[in-house]
């Protein structure tokens, strides 16, 4: 092993292709939407050079403020749905004793298989105000609680973020579950020694060895509620008005609906910055317990 | 037998992700229109000198050539007059051959990624909009000679001169879509049912909307999922006002804050807080809002007049359409004469750089005219942009013969969505006017947004 990695050709030689896609597929691309940002263009020729115009109107625009608001909600709602649920429902399938474990294994992580299409139809099905399946429930069973789910300006968004949420749950539990299985029983077995419960068992032991899973959980999460785009696309197209606009649906409408690539563009690198501050937010509070104290 | 059953599951996943990578839809649309083409595609090809002496009677070229066309074909509006143009074509063109693509409904991203990697096909279909960008980038022709040498021009009615042209004077696109207008469908036997007239003015509607209401009659449905329509409504609305209605404000010779656009929002918002439209308005998408009223659980809808067949299929008799109430009985009367909806120098258009541009030109220009014709044969309108010699297979809706014996009465038309120039206010025009559909959203809000749009 020491012999392969003295011999950088080999290494340059291994790892050139995979940087050359990443260079080509991933870097240049992202390069590019800044670049474009300062352009006033129509996604066709080269465009004319505007400094920093886009985003002046870019932050003044009532929707820039919305978006980020929408994706702050977004992102905590579906953070906080899925890595609690994700954890209470790992917890108690990797516990031996609990019967029906391989159903409800697969049952968690249905709605992760099926397409995002289908999931968003079904809900819309369900969230119907007319004739959707929820409102019908409350009906049938006497409550007066009908609801226009999806054409509230206050709450659509988490309804969306319910339906996001909720598809995506079964990924954080199928990470869990990994991280569970990962961890040797001898620590239980020496917990159970020291007459910890079940529950300080999963306190002291699991939770804190799972670190390194909630830091990935937190992240797909939290990123993915910031550039949040599909579940608006099919289910409210933004709406009512904009009330669930994100930045990446207004990348899209700036860029796709209006020609105002440039726009489009500014809105873009505004988001690969969020991403890129959520990612070093979490490193730094994840960071090991030796750099935390300076060590 | 695990082994087996989990090899057999990986290998039919792996072929279903194959077909459906495949452009095999493609290809199959493409050899279905273009079947008839093929089939009397000959081999002989001659001097272009000699053919021109000695074309059969009903050819126009002999000239051999593979055009790609990018098309609306999605259904009986659309498939319709491509296939009678595609079967005439093979007897005007029988060298030429069409390859289909069929055009998505993306909002022509599709199409401005084509522009953008230089990959356009021959002939396309363009909305207004895009033709201004592909103007500047030289991605589309400037088809006056060639309007001029196949006679197109002559053949377009002088009321619809307005669609040919682009505002710098050329003509970028062949029109086969004249004039078309938003129409304001009633269910005439609901209307009957509860002892409801036909509203002439906005009290008027409303006092309708409490009686359906009451007997659980959506009082009017809408598809309030599709920006164009809810812009339509507001259209509509601000017309009663102002007859330049959203077409004024797109060509920047209006602002949102003049009091005819005020009234028409503070309107629309006393309409929906009134229930006009079904409590899931803004997800309602059009086959749930069009049900609606066919079923006769919807007293009113709002369309286009293409709507009228399939009304009439439908309904029969009981369905009609009314002129668009207004706020008083005088300004009822003087709006009959204006009308929301019209039509844009849009249509067919053609590549520049295509390696049989003015060929293709030609072929635009061909297949422009027997959609003109189809859809007066088969489709029963006669709102098109060509005079055409074509008599409808069956007579027209008495819908449609009712609006057509009060076009020339018409003195004033807006625009469709779908034309406006101006990107960033039509998009904002869609979200903002879906927006007023929520009750607690307000005209000054709808202004307050519309007005930043104009002013970007």
């Amino acid at each position: 092993m020491k012999k392969f990695y003295s011999n950088k050709l080999a290494i340059f030689f291994f790892t050139l292709p995979a940087l050359l896609v990443f260079s080509v597929m991933v870097f240049y691309p992202i390069t590019q939407v800044f670049v474009k940002s300062f352009y006033d263009w129509n996604g066709l020729g080269s465009g004319t050079f505007i400094g920093f115009e886009n985003y002046v109107k870019l932050f003044k625009d009532t929707v820039f403020k919305l978006s980020n608001k929408n994706a702050l909600i977004f992102s905590l709602f579906i953070t906080i749905f899925q890595i609690t649920l994700a954890t209470v429902f790992s917890l108690v399938v990797s516990d031996k004793r609990t019967k029906g474990r391989n159903i409800l294994r697969v049952s968690y992580f249905i709605p992760v298989v099926l397409s995002v299409t289908v999931v968003c139809q079904l809900w819309l099905a369900i969230l119907n105000s007319d004739s959707g399946l929820l409102n019908q429930l409350f009906k049938a069973v006497g409550l007066d609680y009908q609801q226009n789910w999806l054409s509230d300006r206050n709450h659509a968004i988490y309804v969306i973020a319910f339906v996001n949420a909720w598809q995506w749950m079964g990924y954080q539990f199928a990470l869990m579950m990994a991280g569970i299985k990962a961890i040797p029983n001898d620590y239980y077995e020496a917990a159970k020694i020291d007459g910890a419960s079940s529950f300080m068992a999963h306190r002291k032991v699991t939770i804190p060895l799972l670190k390194e899973t909630y830091k990935i959980c937190l992240t797909i999460s939290l990123t993915g509620g910031v550039k949040a785009f599909t579940e608006m696309f099919i289910m409210t197209k933004g709406g009512p008005g904009n009330a669930t606009h994100t930045l990446t649906y207004l990348m899209y409408k700036a860029a796709f609906r209006e020609f105002r690539y440039g726009y489009g563009m500014a809105s873009a690198s505004i988001l690969v910055l969020q991403c890129i501050a959520i990612i070093l937010i979490i490193n730094w509070l994840f960071r090991d317990k030796e750099k935390k104290e300076g060590k | 037998m695990k082994r087996f059953l989990a090899l057999g599951l990986s290998l039919v996943l792996t072929m279903s992700l194959l077909v459906g990578c495949s452009n095999k839809t493609e290809e199959t649309t493409t050899a279905e229109t273009t079947e008839t083409t093929t089939e009397t595609t000959t081999e002989t090809t001659t001097d272009s000198a000699e053919t021109e002496e000695a074309l059969p009677e009903g050819v126009l070229s002999l000239e051999e050539a593979t055009l790609r066309i990018y098309a609306q074909y999605s259904d009986d509006d659309t498939k319709v007059p491509y296939d009678y143009a595609v079967e005439q074509l093979a007897i005007a063109y029988p060298n030429v051959k069409l390859e289909l693509e069929v055009q998505a409904q993306d909002d022509g991203q599709k199409l401005m990624t084509y522009a953008a990697t230089g990959n356009l096909p021959d002939i396309f279909q363009v909305a207004l909009a895009q033709i201004e960008n592909f103007k500047e980038s030289g991605n589309i022709m400037a088809l006056n000679d060639v309007a001029k040498s196949t006679g197109f021009e002559d053949k377009v009615f002088e009321s619809a001169k307005n669609i040919l042209y682009n505002e710098d004077g050329n003509i970028y696109a062949f029109p086969y879509a004249g004039n078309e207008y938003v129409v304001w469908y009633y269910n005439k036997a609901i209307f009957e049912q509860y002892g409801v007239a036909v509203p002439t003015t906005y009290d008027e509607l409303l006092a309708a909307a409490e009686t359906f209401k009451a007997n659980d009659i959506v009082p009017m449905a809408i598809f309030g999922a599709e920006g164009w329509i809810t812009a339509a409504m507001y259209d509509v609305l601000a017309t009663r006002w102002d007859a330049g209605g959203i077409a004024k404000l797109d060509d920047g010779k209006g602002t949102a804050d003049e009091e005819a656009y005020v009234k028409a929002a503070e309107m629309m918002h006393t309409l929906v807080n009134a229930g006009l439209f079904q409590e899931s308005a803004t997800t309602s998408n059009y086959d749930q809002a069009s049900a609606m009223f066919l079923n006769g659980e919807a007293a009113m809808f709002l369309n286009g007049q293409w709507f009228m067949t399939d009304a009439t299929a439908t309904l029969g008799e009981n369905v009609d359409w009314m002129y668009y109430p207004s706020y008083d009985a005088a300004s009822y009367e003087a709006g009959k004469a204006v009308w929301s909806g019209g039509g844009a120098a849009a249509g067919y258009a053609v590549n520049p750089n295509s390696e049989h541009a003015t060929l293709a030109a030609e072929v635009a220009a061909f297949i422009s005219e027997k959609y003109c014709e189809a859809k007066v044969m088969y489709r029963g309108t006669p709102l098109v942009a060509l005079d055409v010699d074509a008599e409808p297979e069956t007579e027209f809706p008495a819908m449609m013969e009712k609006l057509q014996s009060i076009l020339p009465e018409i003195t004033s038309i807006t625009k469709f969505d779908w034309h406006l120039t101006n990107g960033t206010f039509k998009t904002t025009l869609e979200d903002q006017t879906k927006y007023m559909l929520v009750k607690d959203y307000t005209a000054e809000e709808f202004i307050t947004e519309l007005g930043n749009s104009l002013a970007q």
